[in-house]
């Protein structure tokens, strides 16, 4: 066979910049210039307030998009978190509320507080497990495990809801997670613990094996596995995580809205997608970085909240978004062929 | 030319030929036991085909006619599988095609002319998809994720502002007939949406049995490389078969817009998780190369009965639970098939 052997170009032509850091910068600057012109035509648009709301608004999917992204890295998808999200949300309420009402959606099991939220979190978890089951031990494709898991989660949270949601009997301390200010900033929790877990995720990304081998598993499975790494294991951990992370969020919203809604992050699983591909993570696995999803998100912020300053209808948003994931993939495709010549 | 799939394994001792059947036949046994299921839940309080029990006539013709829109779409979106790629568009394809087909309707298009439009319509949006897939080289699921929001917005943008979808106001009447196409009984008490699904899936087992595309859509599925190499022209296979997807998929549109009497651009919300799960029941590979219409047409039936069905035994917020159980067990049990065929 004269297939040539693709190498690592960075490597093989010592580039100073990799395709991932050219890609990522690219993103970087899309989300900026997108920033730049929507200031020109939106008004009050380029204000330091603004530039906060774009990030803080979004700390649910952004968190969420860690996860994912190390997924996708590695080869796999996960549409679970949305309905994760909704599970323990509803989990930490029904732990937590108390015995004893005659309605039934305000009868809870009434464990004290950290009870509950560790029980959220086991549940979550436990999602988690079922993914890596699922793709790891019986190999069915990762975007079908991770739909029957994301029905089967917000299934769960229905049921405990019976379709609605539990708000009331919730011990005081319930609210206080969700909207702490934290240093006495207007910095709130949630935020500090988005910001806590992207700086993490870059650590383990660009400086610890654990990172390196995600994308060694994403890239060329096979080779890893004869390089002596263990895959499954770390698909495993990796949905574990990914889980668990979207537990943390559904908890810090079920404390911050009061209420545990089988509804909530509804299509969550699919923004967290769509702000990693425009990061320029390949959804083929091995390439892609958590710098980019970041960026990826403030491309996806900037267009929807450029849009509703406008006042254009909500409708557009869709059309938007397509637009945006559109031009995003092809410039990828466009620049790198390019740059690969 | 003999033809193995791994459904149709040949098997010369009796075990393995029961098995063979089994493995053939399992899909049928699974409607048939859940339809008996189903009837002898409520036998004691209702006689078998009184209503209140689960084969009463009405019940069981209102069930066949909600699940036109699934049941018209199943073949389709099997072909689809089959050949290796997938829609997620199709819940959006079939909430722009209810608008579209309402607001002709409403402006006075007569039934024939608007249901020949909003099939057409359904071609484009499918060749659209197509044309991202091949063309502009987009990984399936990217490429009908972006039409999937791109359908979705133009689909709110055509209703107007201040209404969530297209029905009867002021002077603009919904014509008389528009609610015939889903609900009226033409044949056995079933209604034209249900009778042009069946021709649909009779069309497409001849398609897939006797014609080149369906042999065609196998070997792209099965091997693409290989496929290509052997001179089929994959990219076209895969156009044409994304316009019969957004073809069905229109024709989905148009049986649940006449069913509920209004253009709702969300109607079609959630359709391609159950094509995807109606058509893993049948027995389809994700992965392509392997399934039957029929099979899907017939997982569609059983998915439909669970739903509907259920209805009567537990409140209706357990659905979201027992759907996703199911699209699990599906998987796993697809799994373990193939993985004996595999070790055998």
């Amino acid at each position: 066979m004269n297939v040539p052997i693709k190498t690592n170009t960075a490597l093989s032509e010592n580039r100073r910049l990799s395709d991932q850091m050219y890609i990522t910068l690219l993103v970087a600057s899309v989300a900026i210039g997108l920033f730049l012109i929507a200031s020109v035509f939106v008004p009050n648009f380029f204000q330091l307030q603004n530039m906060l709301n774009l990030v803080t608004n979004n700390w649910a999917v952004i968190s969420l998009g860690v996860g994912v992204t190390f997924l996708l890295v590695s080869g796999n998808f996960d549409l679970s978190v949305g309905g994760i999200v909704a599970l323990s949300g509803v989990l930490s309420v029904w732990f937590a509320q108390s015995i004893g009402s005659s309605n039934a959606l305000s009868s809870g099991l009434g464990l004290p507080y950290w009870v509950a939220l560790l029980g959220a979190l086991a549940g979550a978890i436990a999602i988690g497990g079922l993914n890596a089951l699922f793709v790891v031990k019986f190999r069915i494709p990762s975007i079908i495990v991770t739909l029957g898991t994301m029905m089967v989660a917000r299934g769960i949270a229905q049921v405990i809801t019976q379709g609605s949601q539990r708000n009331t009997n919730l011990p005081d301390e319930f609210g206080v997670l969700g909207s702490l200010k934290v240093f006495g900033t207007s910095m709130q929790l949630p935020v500090v613990f988005m910001g806590l877990l992207l700086l993490a995720a870059i650590f383990i990304e660009r400086k610890m094996v654990f990172g390196r081998i995600t994308y060694w598993v994403g890239a060329n499975p096979v080779a890893a596995r004869l390089s002596g790494i263990d895959n499954a294991k770390h698909i495993t951990y990796l949905y574990l995580f990914s889980a668990a992370i979207a537990g943390v969020v559904g908890i810090l919203l079920s404390s911050e809205y009061q209420s545990g809604y089988s509804n909530r992050g509804l299509l969550m699983e699919f923004d967290a997608l769509v702000i990693a591909l425009l990061g320029g993570i390949a959804i083929a696995g091995g390439f892609g970085s958590v710098i980019g999803m970041f960026f990826g998100a403030i491309i996806l912020a900037v267009v929807t909240s450029a849009a509703t300053g406008l006042t254009l209808s909500p409708d557009w948003q869709y059309i938007l978004k397509a637009l945006a994931v559109f031009l995003a993939i092809v410039a990828q495709t466009w620049a790198l062929a390019r740059r690969n010549k | 030319m003999s033809k193995l799939t791994r459904f149709e394994v040949a098997s010369t001792t009796l075990g393995g030929q029961v098995s063979q059947f089994l493995r053939n036949y399992y899909i049928y046994f699974v409607l048939i036991a859940i339809v008996v299921f189903l009837s002898l839940t409520n036998l004691d309080r209702y006689e078998l085909f009184e209503r209140g029990n689960f084969l009463y006539e009405r019940n069981i013709i209102n069930i066949l006619r909600v699940s036109a829109p699934i049941l018209v779409l199943a073949g389709a979106f099997t072909l689809l599988m089959v050949s290796g790629y997938i829609d997620l568009s199709v819940g959006s394809t079939m909430g722009l095609s209810a608008v579209i087909y309402a607001m002709l309707a409403i402006n006075g298009v007569p039934f024939l002319a608007a249901f020949a439009i909003t099939t057409l319509c359904g071609v484009l949006l499918g060749t659209f998809n197509g044309l991202l897939v091949v063309r502009f080289k987009i990984t399936p699921v990217i490429a009908t994720l972006i039409t999937l929001s791109l359908f979705k917005g133009i689909a709110l943008l055509l209703v107007m502002d201040g209404v969530s979808a297209i029905k009867s106001m002021g002077d603009l009447k919904m014509p008389s007939w528009f609610n015939a196409y889903g609900r009226e009984g033409v044949l056995l008490g079933l209604p034209m949406a249900f009778w042009v699904a069946v021709i649909v899936t009779i069309t497409l087992v001849v398609l897939q049995n006797r014609s080149l595309l369906g042999k065609y859509a196998a070997a792209t599925g099965g091997n693409p490389t290989a496929a290509k190499l052997s001179g089929i022209n994959t990219s076209k296979v895969v156009f044409v078969l994304y316009a019969i997807v957004g073809a069905c998929a229109a024709l989905a549109g148009i049986a649940r817009s006449s069913f509920m009497s209004l253009g709702d651009p969300l109607s079609g919300d959630g359709m391609e998780l159950t094509a995807i799960l109606v058509v893993l029941i049948g027995g389809t590979a994700f992965s392509g190369g392997e399934g039957r219409v029929l099979r899907s047409f017939v997982g569609a039936l059983i998915i439909m009965t669970i739903t509907l069905g259920m209805l009567t035994l537990v409140p209706a917020y357990y659905q979201t639970l027992v759907l996703g159980a199911v699209l699990l067990g599906a998987a796993a049990s697809n799994h373990w098939i193939s993985r004996k065929d595999h070790a055998s």
